[in-house]
């Protein structure tokens, strides 16, 4: 029950995170031994407002910033077990929790949050799932294969590929050197980058 | 020995989490490989923390939340799956930085690009086109720019560009104003993990007709 647990931020407010970082450790410590709600409530009390603050300056919205201190939190208790005093200050530890859950919440609302995962970024909780997702191989062809196909081009479509994309020439200076219109440059280039792509696909 | 790392501002960015994801990732990559930027990462990430959380403003009464997670179980402590650290190609096969891991499973056949050059395109989704790229010794990419960024981590082994040389871990980015010929002189070869967000454009000689299928090569 928690009935009776004082939520201490009104006196909190002048602490900074450093002056109580070993405080907040040995909260931490007993999260994960013993389950303690109390220590639990002490290192929420301190950070669940200052997360707040802090999410909003980043997100600008409410309800989302309650939603990180949220998440932050309850990462804090279910996996205080994680935490490692050595590797730094637990103001420090929540700091790149909330940090990756932003950035996770960022990547889904963009609906782009299986590219990229924020635990693989930065290993702050190190618990990593191997996706074993079989991905479709892409097209894939080598400079000789170009070659070759280039080659069984119609030699009117080939001198003008040639000149545009080996010698750099511009359409303007292919349809003047060969006494042609530039229309028919155009459409000659088109014809055979479409006829070179229909190959390559003939080719896989 | 690395001589290339992120700036400043990109490491920063980094360790607020507002890097763009390809930057994002070529970073931690890079980190994973680099001590000396893992040291500034924990320093910055301390005073990011101190700065983030150095007060509060008037909050809502956070009793509920409290009491409702305190009711969540201790998570399970969950031994994840082993992820595949290593890439292989020819028979070698090369130790990966942490954050690329989670992509050996995206990362298509190897395909013989050009003479002592080899491709292996990484599935990223919209996040930007990626490849591991493997250079024999001896092995040279045609001359070419960047229509938009490029982004290389240098896995494996050391290359040079006409521009400088580079060594495993070193961190670089190329944009529009940078031509380079990147080229292995190196006995082991080189192995490169590169992410562009725009086809390359050759800018000479035959390796020019590559560029109406450089969307095809360098994805």
């Amino acid at each position: 029950m928690l009935v009776g647990i004082p939520l201490e931020t009104k006196q909190n407010q002048a602490i900074k995170p450093k002056d109580c970082a070993e405080e907040m450790s040995s909260y931490l410590a007993l999260v994960a031994e013993a389950r303690c709600k109390i220590s639990f409530a002490k290192v929420f009390g301190f950070f669940a407002p200052r997360l707040r603050s802090y999410a909003l300056k980043q997100i600008g919205n409410e309800a989302l910033a309650m939603e990180l201190v949220q998440d932050t939190m309850s990462n804090v208790w279910q996996k205080a077990h994680l935490f490692n005093a050595e590797k730094g200050s637990p103001s420090t530890w929540i700091f790149t929790i909330a940090r990756n859950i932003r950035f996770d919440m960022l990547r889904k609302q963009q609906n782009r949050k299986e590219d990229i995962c924020s635990d693989d970024l930065w290993p702050v909780l190190c618990e990593q799932t191997a996706d074993a997702n079989e991905v479709s191989l892409d097209e894939q062809i080598t400079l000789e294969q170009v070659g070759n196909l280039f080659d069984e081009l119609p030699q009117k479509q080939r001198v003008v590929i040639e000149a545009i994309y080996v010698e750099g020439k511009s359409q303007q200076e292919v349809a003047d050197e060969l006494e042609i219109p530039l229309g028919t440059v155009k459409s000659r280039t088109r014809l055979a980058l479409q006829r070179l792509k229909e190959m390559l696909k003939d080719h896989d | 020995m690395i001589s290339l790392h992120p700036t400043q501002q990109q490491l920063h960015d980094f360790v607020e989490g507002n890097s763009a994801p390809a930057m994002a990732l070529v970073i931690s990559a890079h980190v994973d490989m680099c001590t000396q930027c893992q040291m500034q990462v924990a320093a910055m990430q301390e005073q990011a923390s101190e700065l983030a959380f150095k007060g509060e403003d008037d909050s809502p009464d956070f009793s509920s939340m409290l009491a409702g997670i305190t009711q969540l179980p201790a998570a399970e402590r969950i031994i994840s799956e082993p992820v595949k650290a290593e890439i292989e190609l020819d028979g070698r096969s090369f130790s990966l930085p942490r954050p690329l891991r989670r992509y050996v499973s995206k990362t298509g056949n190897w395909s013989h690009l050009l003479g002592k050059l080899w491709q292996a395109p990484v599935d990223l989704g919209p996040i930007g086109k990626a490849n591991f790229i493997y250079m024999e010794k001896g092995g040279k990419v045609p001359e070419h720019t960047h229509r938009g960024n490029e982004l290389t981590l240098v896995v494996d082994g050391e290359f040079s560009d006409g521009i400088a040389n580079y060594d495993s871990g070193d961190f670089i980015t190329m944009d529009g104003s940078n031509k380079h010929t990147p080229y292995s002189e190196a006995d082991e070869g080189c192995l490169v993990f590169t992410i562009v967000d725009q086809p390359l454009h050759f800018t000479s000689g035959v390796a020019r007709l590559l560029n109406p299928f450089s969307h095809l090569f360098f994805k």
